[in-house]
């Protein structure tokens, strides 16, 4: 199928484009892919129609959206590769293999990693309370939304408990949705299957009308951001944990005791920082923990690079697997004399971690979520 | 002929390149102008350039004659460091209403030789040199000044020295120690008070309360660095008697440090004085009452003999209204006028059963017989064995308490009866008195002190809780009924508080307040008797050292005035202070306060010896660095001494001039665009990512480094150029060409291979407009110079090692590079003014979509506005290079001499209907 270019160009304003390259000359995974999204929307201007199925570069893409907050003229680069995926998923030819897989697994079984549904609340275990679930009780003053990576994932359940432990501990009237719970869908619609996300919006909203909640807080930035910014209007607001902790501290709800003694970095998650210019909060509760040092990394905020386990990325592995953008990363963390890389993204902490294993750098620094460094100081 | 004031003159705001030329064109023509600059200099940015494109020619060499000619014009007047606040308008004449901001210098007598900026202590980062060097809060902004008059940055008030009782110019002697000048900054302290030694160890310090730093990190050590320099000062030479030039004598009643600074200044304005104690040694409280080990004798006598060898007589012994002593009517009699300043001596009782017993012994009396050895009740300077209550939370309680404990009390217990959050004692000196072992009985209230024969053996308290705030804003404390106990003690300081024992009046004509204190008129310290004035604890009860001072130093004040025959009441001091917010804080760093070396507690309580041992020069020096320089001039004065041409007036103040005019010239020209509103390029950040103004700088020959191209003494091997950093960027609401940069860029990067020419100079362009005369041929020239062009807007910078490393698509190859660079210029585009908000209002201008004032037509009327009389010429209208503006400066003059023209023809013909 080919995509009509001058519609196409139109619809995502191409056509302001001045071809300045600074979506490229930003984009991570430029320099070792052949993705180069400046020339994709300069083909998009001057052809007719554009045939993007033997792309495979397309899926090289994070969605980290530098290119986005780099362009001078308010063109979003990184929806054009959504669009273009979008045809490519449409049409089911030249979809990679794993990818089809997590989407599959989306739609039947509500989660993106083909687990059992009715595994969803299995992180729940070994917590020494109950955890209340808001469809039976009908209302909760918070929704904590666990997402798929959170709830399966082992490596990062004891994220997702830690955040319950302290809910619990400062007496937060909170309730999940037990295993009734469904992908959010957001790495769904970056994958660029817009139909399938339209509904899976559909039908959380449905699911809304039979509770009420004061606010929804999310353990992935991931789901933050799909909530927060493509569900359209909800009956509350959405926040990711690390601003919810931050009112928490600054209204003394939660109050730190033990110290952590150790040198600690941050690597901004994309759907957090530059997606949602959350920067400041888990930077706040990283300095509030008595005995923590912390220092930036030099790339840091809004100059920081993605770990590449965005945007589809968790399941393709892309065209070029031997650079690997989290080596660098965690490179420059030790450097700095970082003895903990913090993250407040399950995807960021499974990169990173693998990165540190390849090379071998265990003995001297740790990937850990800023949860896991709160409840150490409770 | 018409009357020479009549001529219609001209506005021009603004004094860059185009303000000049119109202002110089106007002029030419024959009319008066009135040139308005907001800067100590005009110039604007042609002056901060190097070279200019196309032609390369030194920009100061052609812009200076200009300089001085606007300078020197016959029909031109200069209004530098001057701002327009409104305009009127009438009958097709305007009324301008023009700030000229005080310069505290007389610019008719300064001759610009610079000797006051080499003895400036301030330093601040130079906004000409687009703080790539420093200047001094005295300066010229650039050698070519016109004029080249020296200014003084004055913000306002420091906080410390508005907090300062007496207004000691704080953050000027604090500069001073910066820079060594130790005697400098104790001369400075001695203008204001003669009591360095004592109040550097004795004082509250509110001024270290108020310090701006404290909401940094911590306040300057302020205190203990005035102990610092009256330290440093070993022996005291004292100044010379000054000669009573005036016949008039005053005396004063009651030598503590209200009575004294009193004397001292009266002395210093001629008067003779004496002054009449009735303890045997001067100094009051100082003397009496604070323990040594706080306040060693030596330095309040040193002080003291000063004050004496002015010529001030001290009688001690002599309690003036006691039997055998002159009384107050005598002194009346014998003196021009008299200060009384006899503080508060008188403790107040606790009024509870037992308070006759032996064993109790009044706060003020105990530290009396301490300090004076001899006076006082029997109780005998020997406590060893003894166990002491005090009861009172102020420093009077914590003097006696300490001081009891050096007298060998084997226990000592304070009683109070609020928290330790409400006690009125400095918080460091309860520290002090709790390492040597002074007890706390906090929410304690004594009710009876028990007696055996006479001799004190018990106090019986009772236990209190806080309630509601009271009048003084702290929580009242309420008995918790049942809740007795005793403290077994054989000595009772009660230490509740003072007042003025006013004895000596006699005749009792003085009027007093229901609080037993003195009643004067709070401004000029008169009381209800014609010649009498009063002061000190004595009127305010017990206070602070240097509350008394500044008392002393009002009165002083006051009687001056009055022996003059003056009115009494004096005009208001004092600046604006200068809030937290408004603090320059681009160069501070995070920096621990210095800590006062003190004698370890076990070793300190055992004698009078002093505790605090003061700072050593080194620590001194680094403390003192620390300050902010809130107000930039720190008043410390230093160039009113330098100047030979007594040309520096501290107390000049602003003025407002009205200006009437036939048109109105706006030159105000551009900002900058904030590169840090681009942080991907690290500028802020990165110490070698600059502007395209500050390669300007660095670049010539009269800028930081007279023109070489190194940072840090560092000669940059690898050179980049980044094309529209903050232009036709809408994320930054920049949507338009700046015009400039492309050409400027291709200028410096010339010049960045002319001076360095092994330097590899790469150039990031996504078009180049060279669209002016001769400009396409200059690029031609920088490319077959070798300068490297590429295509392509670079995405961001970053570290890697020691480089910086630019991040960027080559358009042109298709392929994203990193370029490795030691020096990086952003071509920062142009802005409208920060103001021009505000200006567009005052004058009815309307702005175009792109900020900048907009003109009446595109293409036919560039230079006239909406509001008839009122033109536009250079950058305020859009970004535009130099040949441009002054173009257009030409066509804006043009304009004004045809208004001005018929406003003359207008004038002439109704004066000559008059005639006829
Ligand atoms: C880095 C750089 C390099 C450049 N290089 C070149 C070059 O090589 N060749 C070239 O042709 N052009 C160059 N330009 C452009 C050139 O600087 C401008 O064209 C020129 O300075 C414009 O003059 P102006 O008088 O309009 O404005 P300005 O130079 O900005 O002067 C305006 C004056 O008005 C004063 N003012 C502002 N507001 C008020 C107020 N409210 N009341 C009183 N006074 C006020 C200001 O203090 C200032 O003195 C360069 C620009 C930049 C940024
Ligand atoms: S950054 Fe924007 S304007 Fe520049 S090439 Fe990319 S899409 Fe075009
Ligand atoms: S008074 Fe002191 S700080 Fe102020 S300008 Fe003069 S020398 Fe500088
Ligand atoms: S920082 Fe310096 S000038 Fe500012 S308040 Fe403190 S001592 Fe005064």
């Amino acid at each position: 199928m080919k995509v009509n270019a001058r519609e196409f160009a139109r619809e995502y304003t191409l056509l302001e484009c001045i071809q300045c390259g600074r979506c490229t000359g930003g984009c991570p995974v430029s320099m070792k892919t052949a993705l180069n999204i400046r020339g994709l929307i300069y083909q998009l201007l001057i052809e007719d129609t554009f045939s993007p199925a033997s792309l495979d570069e397309l899926w090289d893409c994070t969605n980290c959206l530098t290119c986005t907050i780099r362009c001078p003229k308010d063109i979003r680069p990184a929806d054009v590769i959504i669009g273009l995926r979008g045809f490519i998923v449409g049409e089911g030819k030249g979809v990679p293999p794993r990818i089809r897989d997590a989407l599959m697994s989306a739609f039947t079984r509500g989660n993106t990693l083909g687990f059992a549904t009715e595994d969803r609340d299995s992180w729940t275990e070994g917590l020494p309370f109950e955890v209340k679930n808001i469809l039976d009780e009908g209302q909760a003053d918070l929704l904590y939304y666990v997402g798929c990576t959170p709830a399966y994932d082992p490596r990062v359940q004891p994220v997702t408990r830690a955040l319950a432990t302290v809910f619990y501990e400062a007496g937060i009237d909170f309730g999940t949705l037990g295993v009734d719970e469904v992908c959010c869908g957001n790495e769904i619609r970056r994958i660029g299957e817009a139909e399938g996300f339209a509904s899976m919006v559909e039908e959380f909203r449905e699911v809304c009308k039979e509770f009420q909640a004061g606010r929804m807080v999310t353990v992935s930035p991931h789901c933050f951001n799909a909530f927060k910014n493509e569900y359209g209007e909800l009956p509350f607001p959405v926040q990711h944990y690390t601003q919810f902790l931050t009112e928490l501290i600054d209204t003394g709800k939660l109050t730190f005791r033990r110290e952590v003694r150790k040198k600690v970095t941050y690597h901004d998650p994309c759907f957090l920082g530059k997606h949602n210019q959350v920067y400041d909060e888990p930077r706040y509760i990283l300095q509030r923990l008595p005995g923590l040092e912390f220092e930036d990394l030099d790339r840091s905020r809004e100059r920081s690079v993605c770990c590449e386990g965005g945007g589809g990325r968790m399941w393709a592995e892309g065209t070029n697997v031997e650079v690997r953008l989290a080596h660098q990363r965690v490179r420059d963390a030790v450097d700095l004399g970082a003895e903990v890389l913090a993250v407040a993204c399950p995807f960021c902490l499974l990169t990173l971690e693998d990165a540190v294993k390849i090379l071998g750098l265990d003995d001297k620094i740790q990937v850990m979520d800023i949860m896991e460094l709160v409840i150490q100081a409770l | 002929m018409s009357d020479e004031k009549k001529q219609p003159a001209a506005l021009v705001l603004g004094a860059g390149i185009a303000g000049i030329q119109t202002a110089l064109d106007i002029a030419n023509a024959g009319f008066q102008v009135y040139l308005v600059e907001r800067l100590p200099s005009v110039g604007g940015h042609m002056a901060q350039l190097d070279k200019t494109f196309p032609t390369l020619d030194c920009s100061a060499c052609i812009l200076t004659p200009k300089m001085v000619d606007v300078a020197s014009h016959p029909n031109i007047e200069l209004m530098t460091y001057s701002e327009l606040l409104g305009v009127t308008e009438q009958a097709g004449m305007f009324r301008a209403k023009v700030l000229k901001k005080a310069r505290y210098v007389d610019i008719s007598k300064c001759t610009g030789c610079g000797d006051c900026a080499k003895v400036c202590p301030v330093v601040v980062p130079n906004e000409f040199d687009v703080e790539m060097a420093d200047r001094h809060a005295i300066y010229v902004p650039f050698p070519q000044a016109v004029p080249n008059k020296y200014t003084i940055d004055k913000r306002g008030w420091p906080p410390c020295k508005d907090a300062c009782p007496a207004h000691i110019d704080v953050q000027g002697y604090v500069a001073l120690i910066g820079q060594r000048k130790f005697a400098e900054a104790l001369a400075l302290i001695r203008q204001t008070i003669p009591f360095p030694g004592v109040i550097g160890r004795v004082c509250n310090h509110p001024c270290e309360t108020a310090c701006n730093r404290g909401q940094y990190d911590q306040p300057i050590a302020i205190c203990a660095l005035k102990r610092f320099v009256a330290d440093w000062e070993k022996e005291t030479e004292p100044l010379p008697p000054v000669e009573v030039h005036r016949d008039q004598a005053v005396a004063i009643i009651g030598a503590g440090p209200a009575g004294l600074t009193a004397a001292h200044d009266l002395a210093l304005y001629g008067y003779r004085v004496v002054v009449f104690e009735a303890l045997p040694v001067a100094g009051g409280m100082l003397a009496a009452g604070i323990p040594a080990y706080r306040l060693p004798r030596s330095v309040l006598e040193a002080e003291i003999a000063r004050i004496q060898a002015l010529g001030v007589e001290i009688k001690l012994n002599t309690p003036i209204g006691r039997e055998g002593n002159p009384s107050l009517e005598d002194l009346r009699r014998d003196f021009d006028a008299i200060l009384i300043t006899v503080g508060a001596h008188q403790e107040l009782q606790l009024r509870i059963e037992g308070e006759e017993l032996e064993g109790v012994v009044p706060g003020v009396l105990f530290l009396r017989a301490c300090n004076l050895k001899s006076h006082g009740p029997a109780i005998g300077l020997d406590l060893t064995a003894r166990k002491v209550a005090v009861v009172g939370g102020g420093n009077v309680a914590i003097d006696a308490a300490r001081s009891a404990l050096r007298l060998g009390a084997e226990l000592v217990t304070i009683v109070y009866r609020r928290s330790r959050t409400e006690m009125p004692a400095s918080p460091w000196e309860v520290e002090d008195a709790e390492e040597e072992g002074v007890r706390f009985q906090f929410l304690a209230n004594p009710i009876r002190i028990l007696g055996r024969d006479g001799q004190v053996v018990g106090l019986e308290c009772i236990r209190m809780e806080l309630g509601e705030p009271d009048a003084s804003g702290r929580r009242r404390p309420i008995p918790i009924p049942g809740s007795e106990f005793v403290l077994e003690v054989d000595v009772v300081i009660p230490a509740i508080g003072q007042t003025p024992d006013l004895g000596f009046m006699g005749e009792g004509k003085l009027a007093v307040t229901r609080w037993g204190t003195l009643a004067v008129d709070a401004d000029t310290l008169a009381t209800n008797l014609p010649g009498v004035f009063a002061g000190g604890d004595a009127v305010s009860g017990p206070a602070t050292a240097i509350q008394a001072i500044a008392a002393g130093k009002q009165a002083a004040e006051s009687i001056h005035r009055f022996l003059q025959g003056e009115e009494l009441a004096r005009p208001p001091k004092g600046l604006p202070v200068v809030p937290y917010e408004e603090v320059d804080l681009r160069r501070a760093r995070k920096q621990a306060r210095a800590e006062m070396p003190k004698l370890s507690p076990d070793i300190r309580a055992a004698d009078f010896d002093e505790v605090e041992l003061g700072f050593t020069e080194a620590q001194a020096v680094a403390e003192a660095q620390r300050c902010l320089n809130c107000a930039f001039c720190s008043e410390c004065r230093q160039c009113v001494i330098a100047c030979q041409a007594h040309a520096i007036v501290h107390d000049m103040q602003d003025e407002t001039v009205e200006l009437e005019v036939g048109a109105i010239v706006v030159a105000t020209g551009f900002d900058l665009f904030d590169a840090t509103l681009e942080p991907e390029f690290g500028y802020g950040r990165y110490p070698n990512v600059i502007t395209g103004l500050q390669f300007e700088r660095l670049s010539s020959a009269s800028g930081p480094t007279a023109g070489k191209i190194q940072l840090n003494g560092q000669v940059p091997k690898d050179i980049v150029f980044i094309h529209c950093v903050g232009s036709r960027h809408k994320q930054v609401d920049v949507e338009y060409c700046s015009r400039v940069c492309c050409m400027y860029t291709a200028k410096q990067a010339h010049l960045a291979h002319d001076k360095v020419p092994d330097a590899r100079v790469t150039v990031f362009y996504m078009d180049v407009r060279a669209f002016g005369k001769g400009f396409e041929e200059f690029y031609d020239r920088v490319r077959e110079e070798g300068i490297i062009y590429r295509r392509g807007n670079p995405s961001e910078i970053y570290k890697r090692g020691d480089k910086l490393i630019v991040r960027a698509e080559d358009t042109l190859l298709g392929q994203t590079v990193e370029v490795p660079a030691d020096l990086v210029v952003l071509a920062t585009g142009v802005r409208p003014r920060d103001d021009a908000d505000r200006l567009a209002e005052m004058l009815g201008l309307e702005r175009s979509e792109d900020g900048f004032f907009a003109e009446l037509h595109p293409e036919l009327r560039p230079v006239d506005t909406r509001r008839r009389g009122v033109f536009l010429a250079g950058t305020c209208q859009s970004p535009k290079d130099i040949p441009d503006a002054v173009a257009q400066a030409k066509a804006a003059a043009a304009g004004a001499i045809v208004t001005l023209s018929q406003l003359r023809r207008q004038m002439d013909e109704m004066e000559d209907g008059g005639e006829a």
